[in-house]
């Protein structure tokens, strides 16, 4: 099996300039066909760069992409007709309806319209058919916008930020759409700025900084690799206590409700803390473990970097 | 370049336009309401008439028969002004534009001049007037004339220059029927200008031709279908106004060739000036300023609402290099004076603008995100 058999998107020593300003600077990493591949990073990152280049509506200052085996730079219409694109801030026309919306962009890409109800079925949009672009709700744009990107039933569906902007319900209605697309077998490239979205949804997740991508994996192997500890809080605890703590070595911060996060190695180190908050004659807390979040590994690779020993209170958000 | 591209993208915006009340109206309505609006002024104006209160100081046969042959011509329709108050404070406290004051003894000075005791006798009319009205000098001139026309036939004598009119035209026009082509140019530069500037930044604005351009859609069926719209936008506001200019102001132009063709190389003319303003103004906001500053100028010193001919000289040579002009011309010499030399030059200037507008408006549109 070649690379590009393999992989839907291959991105090879990609670099993008803006007269003096390097956007993208010598990014590599695939995207195997099949997943979801998050694509994560701060604002400026070059993320939007590095995705528009993909989606060949920006050319590359060097470097080499190629999306189902074709390079964006030679073959821009054939890339084009077996990619589906839902652009960062997805808007249509305001006085069309989904029903219209989605038969127009199906016939931008061919002979009669693609199957509208099918792809009204997938996004959950069937009783907003006959509404106005313009009288849907935030979620339901997003959703449409995702069926757009479906019209001509593209191997790599490419969604850019799809849930920012949405409210908790319509953020979980994407991520249905999105987990029916994975089951359906659809490439996903997504970019977002929320960590528990992809660490959810993604199969892999590459995260860029100042142009340059900082780490790549799957979600589990960037937390063993990048967040090696456990994150340990304990509840309504007196000052008594985290003296305690503190003298065994560890750096608890406080968090609003009267309790404390720390970092800890291993679990050995929670017995221990609790066997020494019981050996001092201290009430023993209510306590919760958990495993870094893909947040507190993003915070660690990027500039938005927390204090050391402290894990983000309460996990990610 | 995809018919079903093409079509698919004119559809949208036809279902759009459809569904859009307030751009129908500017569209369709307006134009066709500036024509009822000037078409009733203008009208009115070919059977002048004028209000002239006249304070009679002499209260003489003389006077009355004076002011009958003021309201004789028909411009004037006379009001007393009562002779014992101040004329100056009575037009400002009734806000009266123009006011004539026929002097005491008047009839005394016209029985000497006529019955030849003194023929030097003249009498003096003082007319009262705001000189911050617009108007007035339109009721000066004619006062004038009305008094030089009285006067020579109160005392008899045969003026000895007259003027008498012949017409380079084979048939008199109304103002209507000249306003008329001037607001179908103005009605297509209207839509087709700021139809494409608006429509290209709304897109960019919000985004949509970000996702135009992940699909396979081109630049030329973009172009092909935002021409193809304004043109059936132009057929119809130009239907409606030559259909409203007839029911209502009997206005039969000649519709032949000419018409389709000025219009449609009127709409490549401003399609393509609206695509060369797209780079330029790339917000909604700043795309509506900049095809107003456009469009405004062009719309009076182009002729659509007066002829060319009244304005200053240097501001006649600069109408003279706007397109608007050669479409106001060509229309109006092809629907109104059936003059197929000027109509074929005027579409000539008007087509070599087209091509050069169009094809720079073409190399400026730009699909890719390098634009």
């Amino acid at each position: 099996m070649n690379n590009s058999d393999e992989h839907a998107v291959v991105v090879e020593s990609l670099i993008k300039d803006y007269g003096s300003l390097r956007a993208v600077n010598d990014v590599s990493f695939t995207v195997a066909r099949g997943g979801v591949f998050a694509f994560l990073g701060p604002n400026g990152a070059g993320k939007t760069t590095t995705v528009e280049i993909i989606e060949t509506i920006r050319r590359p200052t060097s470097g080499r992409v190629r999306v189902l085996g074709m390079d964006v730079s030679r073959h821009k219409n054939e890339i084009l007709a077996r990619i589906g694109v839902l652009p960062q801030g997805f808007c249509s026309f305001d006085r069309i309806t989904v029903g219209e919306s989605i038969r127009y962009y199906s016939r931008l890409f061919r002979r009669g319209a693609a199957d509208v109800d099918s792809l009204l079925d997938i996004t959950e949009l069937r009783n907003t058919r006959d509404v106005l672009f313009k009288d849907l709700s935030g979620g339901l744009k997003q959703r449409l916008g995702i069926a757009i990107a479906l019209v001509n039933d593209p191997e790599v569906v490419f969604l850019d930020e799809p849930t920012t902007g949405l409210d908790p319900h319509a953020r979980r209605g994407v991520w249905d759409v999105l987990r029916g697309l994975k089951r359906r077998g659809r490439t996903v490239f997504l970019t977002t700025h929320y960590m528990e979205e992809a660490e959810l949804l993604a199969d892999t997740v590459a995260i860029i900084s100042k142009g340059r991508i900082v780490a790549s994996g799957s979600p589990d192997e960037l937390i063993d690799r990048h967040a090696p500890f456990l994150c340990l809080t304990l509840r309504r605890v007196g000052e008594g206590t985290i003296a305690v703590i503190r003298r065994m070595g560890f750096e608890p911060v406080g968090d609003a409700r009267g309790g404390v996060s720390l970092r800890v190695k291993h679990a050995d180190n929670v017995q221990e803390i609790l066997r020494a908050i019981g050996t001092a004659g201290k009430p023993l807390p209510g306590l919760e473990v958990r495993r870094p979040t893909l947040e507190e590994v993003y915070l660690e690779l990027t500039d938005g970097k927390m204090p050391d020993g402290v894990c983000v209170p309460g996990g990610a958000a | 370049m995809t018919p079903r591209i093409v079509g698919a993208n004119l559809l949208v915006r036809l279902k759009t336009l459809s569904r859009q009340r307030s751009a129908m109206f500017f569209t369709i309505a307006f134009p066709v309401i500036l024509v009822l609006v000037f078409g009733a002024i203008f009208t009115k104006t070919e059977q002048m008439n004028f209000d002239l209160p006249v304070q009679d100081l002499d209260q003489s046969s003389a006077s009355a028969r004076l002011v009958e042959g003021l309201r004789a011509g028909g411009v004037f329709n006379t009001t007393a002004v009562p002779p014992d108050t101040d004329a100056v404070a009575y037009a400002r406290d009734k806000h009266l534009t123009l006011l004539l004051i026929i002097p005491r003894a008047f009839g005394e000075a016209q029985s000497r001049r006529l019955d030849g005791r003194d023929t030097g006798a003249a009498s003096v009319l003082t007319y009262v007037y705001d000189p911050s009205s617009t108007s007035v000098a339109t009721k000066i001139q004619y006062l004038a004339s009305t008094v030089d026309a009285v006067n020579h036939r109160m005392t008899g004598s045969r003026p000895f220059i007259t003027l008498a009119e012949r017409s380079i035209l084979t048939k008199s026009y109304r103002f209507v029927e000249f306003f008329v082509p001037g607001i179908i140019a103005m009605a297509v530069m209207t839509s087709s200008l700021s139809g494409a500037l608006n429509a290209n930044a709304e897109l960019r604005q919000k985004g949509i031709l970000r996702k135009l351009a992940t699909t396979p859609i081109t630049r030329a069926d973009w172009l092909l279908s935002n021409v193809l719209y304004q043109m059936i936008l132009a057929a119809a506001s130009t239907t409606c106004i030559l259909l409203v200019a007839y029911a209502v102001f009997d206005v039969r132009p000649r519709c032949n060739m000419w018409l389709p063709l000025h219009i449609v190389l009127a709409v490549f003319v401003f399609v393509g000036i609206g695509m060369l303003l797209t780079p330029i103004a790339r917000e909604a906001e700043s795309a509506s300023a900049a095809a107003n500053a456009l469009l405004f100028p062009m719309m009076f010193l182009s002729g659509t609402f007066f002829p060319v001919e009244m304005m200053p000289g240097f501001l006649r040579h600069v109408a003279r290099g706007l397109p608007l002009f050669y479409v106001n011309e060509g229309l109006r010499a092809s629907m109104v004076f059936g003059d197929d030399a000027t109509s074929l030059r005027c579409a000539a200037v008007t087509g070599v603008v087209a091509v050069v507008v169009f094809i720079a408006g073409a190399v400026v549109t730009r699909w890719d995100r390098e634009a």
